[in-house]
């Protein structure tokens, strides 16, 4: 994968009343690792919702090295090379550490029939559209029952596709430092293991953009340490551009080459983070002016 | 943990334990009267059954109460194209027919598959349970096709080789052979890439799709998948009957079905042969006249009870009834008290073996690691 530019342009974000993002306008350029900070509820993981499309923005566009996303439905922009982990860890808590890749890698087990990524679709589909899935129906039907018979006559193909995905996340759950928990159930796994298998089951998705959403909260400044190497080592060998909400400050400004802040779903300050540091709008929007520069937790 | 391989016998035994039960469960009927192998035909129909049901709400995680409607569609596919009554009677070969009720019940599973799909949980239920109950209106209704209430009667069995599928121990082979194979394709739909995305789709629909997950489409697969083995299910039925009638359609068999599953173990196939035999064996056992022949032994119990009954009465006269003979004793538990038996059982096994009696090994390990995991970082939303 070659890592992917991300262009924000003006996007919004309202929920009946409430702003939740105002014209965020954004550019993070391939292979840089962004940091996104701000204080509680500035709108922080409502972006990575509109980028993933979890939600639909209600304005502005979103451009993938080029291409448009918003408004695609998650699975194709996750098909496009967005892949995130979660703030509050959403693992699939009752599969083994290995399905839990495997599940990352779906769309890159060649099982016959391929997967409908309607990627030509208008951007924003008439109601009638999303409906009823019109578009590719008798396609994604005949996938499906092409898909179905393989599963259960296993033909050579499928088994070796099978049992190269299985290869393939055995060797990204080592590239995290999961290798011999394959067999174990997400849920069982220590929480620092967690946030890294969350890690290794986006990466199976094979992202160029890569969205982390604090993946350090509740680490000790050990485990937080371990994490920002993994973070550098991640956008290096696996060649994605990274975008982390962070709180813990001295991972932020210890790992970013630029940084955003957000403050009631606006745009306030962006740059270095030196810059960012010394920028009086930011210290404001935290309040405790000397909680950056203690380079402790900023969050209140 | 290091794993311990374990000592090679027992992997034998592992490999082969399947093929071995099915061996000889296919003893059964040189064992066992007539009516013992029809209830074990009824036990094999309501396992295929299951095991359907078993892909939409074990695996997918998609609650269907309206199960029934797939049955129906592949029973008046038999029916309609075979029954001499039906105006649409085509004398078609059941061979030919079977894979026609298949693909009409899938696609009547994507009928109610495609508006239900942005609904979750109870609301899910609610609507399928909905869908189930229209069908069987429809049955009623349009009697210009279906002969409505008075039913079609006199479906052709099926030939095999020019060998009449007609005694129930034919018949009990034959459901064996569907159950086989249906039990064979679920397991290997499992354990491939459409499995695990079912099972993601369970756990976390939203971040099934944002792991490249395409949930609309295997949320229908699932649908379909159940569907097709519902329509199976009627196709057989209807032939082993002969006679299909909207009153065999009803809610009930959609909640036995759910009740088998949730029983037996959710996602476990052991456990749908476990609940099928639990809750379609018993009840047709207790109907045997063999067992009311032994349950008249039990007469001096009755005496006694009665007696007793009769001590109370004269205490406090009201009209408190007597105790029917012993011998209808198991018919009247099998009719009149089976849906409380039914659920009070179904409250039993919540409460004490929530996996159910007999669960995927999958199943065992989440509810055994529910008290002892470290404490739950996991959040599922």
């Amino acid at each position: 994968m070659t890592p992917a530019e991300l262009v924000v342009d003006g996007l919004g974000m309202q929920f009946e009343g409430l702003t939740a993002l105002a014209d965020v306008t954004l550019r993070v350029p391939a292979g840089e690792i962004h940091g996104l900070i701000g204080p509680n509820g500035a709108g922080k993981t409502t972006f990575f919702n509109c980028l993933t499309g979890f939600y639909r923005p209600t304005s502005g566009a979103i451009y993938l090295t080029g291409q448009r996303i918003d408004g695609l439905p998650p699975h194709v922009i996750t098909g496009l090379g967005v892949a995130r982990t979660f703030q509050n860890i959403r693992l699939f808590a009752n599969m083994t550490v290995l399905e839990n890749v495997l599940v990352g890698e779906h769309q890159h087990i060649a099982v016959g029939g391929t997967d409908i990524l309607s990627t030509r679709r208008p951007v924003y589909p008439t109601a009638i559209e999303r409906l009823l899935i019109l578009r590719g129906f008798p396609r994604a039907a005949v996938n499906g029952v092409i898909e179905i018979a393989g599963a259960i006559v296993r033909p050579p193909r499928v088994r070796a596709a099978e049992a190269a995905a299985v290869a393939r996340a055995r060797d990204l759950l080592a590239a995290v430092g999961l290798r011999g928990r394959e067999n174990d159930l997400a849920r069982n796994l220590p929480y620092g293991d967690q946030r890294r298998l969350e890690i290794a089951r986006a990466l199976a998705t094979r992202p160029s953009l890569l969205l982390l959403d604090e993946p350090t909260a509740g680490m000790n400044p050990q485990e937080a340490g371990a994490m920002v190497s993994l973070i550098r080592r991640i956008r290096d060998e696996f060649a994605t551009t990274v975008i982390l909400i962070e709180h813990q400050m001295r991972v932020v400004m210890g790992v970013c080459e630029n940084i955003t802040v957000l403050d009631y779903g606006r745009k306030i300050a962006e740059g270095p983070p030196a810059a960012i540091q010394r920028n009086p709008t930011v210290i404001e929007a935290y309040l405790g002016t000397r909680a950056i520069q203690g380079g402790g937790h900023a969050a209140p | 943990m290091p794993d311990t391989p374990a000592p090679a016998w027992a992997r034998t035994a592992l490999r082969i334990r399947w093929p071995l039960f099915v061996a000889l469960v296919c003893l059964l009927p040189f064992a066992l009267s007539d009516v013992w192998v029809q209830m074990l035909v009824f036990v094999g129909l309501f396992i295929v059954l299951g095991l359907g049901l078993n892909v939409v709400v074990g695996f997918a995680g998609l609650l269907d109460l309206g199960y029934v409607a797939f049955f129906a569609a592949g029973a008046y596919t038999m029916g309609l194209l075979t029954s001499p009554g039906s105006p649409i009677d085509s004398g078609l070969n059941f061979w030919l027919i079977l894979p026609l009720g298949v693909l009409i019940a899938s696609g009547v599973g994507l009928l109610l598959g495609l508006p239900v799909l942005p609904l979750r949980g109870d609301y899910l239920a609610i609507v399928t349970l909905g869908f189930g109950e229209i069908i069987r209106l429809f049955l009623i209704n349009r009697d210009d096709l279906t002969r409505g209430s008075q039913g079609l009667s006199a479906i052709p069995r099926p030939e095999l080789f020019g060998y009449r599928i007609d005694s129930f121990t034919a018949w009990f082979y034959f459901v064996i052979a569907a159950a086989v194979l249906v039990g064979f394709c679920t397991a290997r739909l499992r354990d491939s890439r459409i499995g695990r995305a079912w099972e993601a789709i369970r756990e976390d629909e939203d971040v099934a799709a944002a792991m490249g997950v395409n949930t609309t489409k295997y949320k229908l697969l699932a649908f379909a998948t159940g569907a097709a083995i519902g329509g199976l299910g009627g196709v057989i039925y209807a032939s082993f009957i002969g006679f299909i009638s909207p009153a065999a359609f009803s809610l009930q068999v959609s909640i036995d079905v759910l009740a088998i599953v949730i029983i037996g173990g959710m996602g476990s196939t052991p456990g749908v042969i476990l609940g099928s035999l639990i809750l379609i064996g018993i009840p047709r056992i207790l109907q045997f006249r063999e067992t009311g022949d032994f349950l008249a032994r039990l007469e001096w119990l009755r005496d006694g009870l009665n007696g007793l009954i009769g001590a109370v009465d004269a205490a406090a006269p009201g009209s408190i009834g007597r105790l029917p003979p012993a011998e209808t004793w198991g018919a009247q538990l099998a009719d009149d008290t089976r849906f409380i038996i039914f659920g009070a059982l179904l409250v039993m096994v919540m409460v004490l073996r929530p996996s159910g009696l007999w669960p995927s090994t999958r199943r065992r390990l989440e509810f055994a690691h529910e008290e002892s995991a470290p404490p739950a970082p996991v959040t599922a939303a």
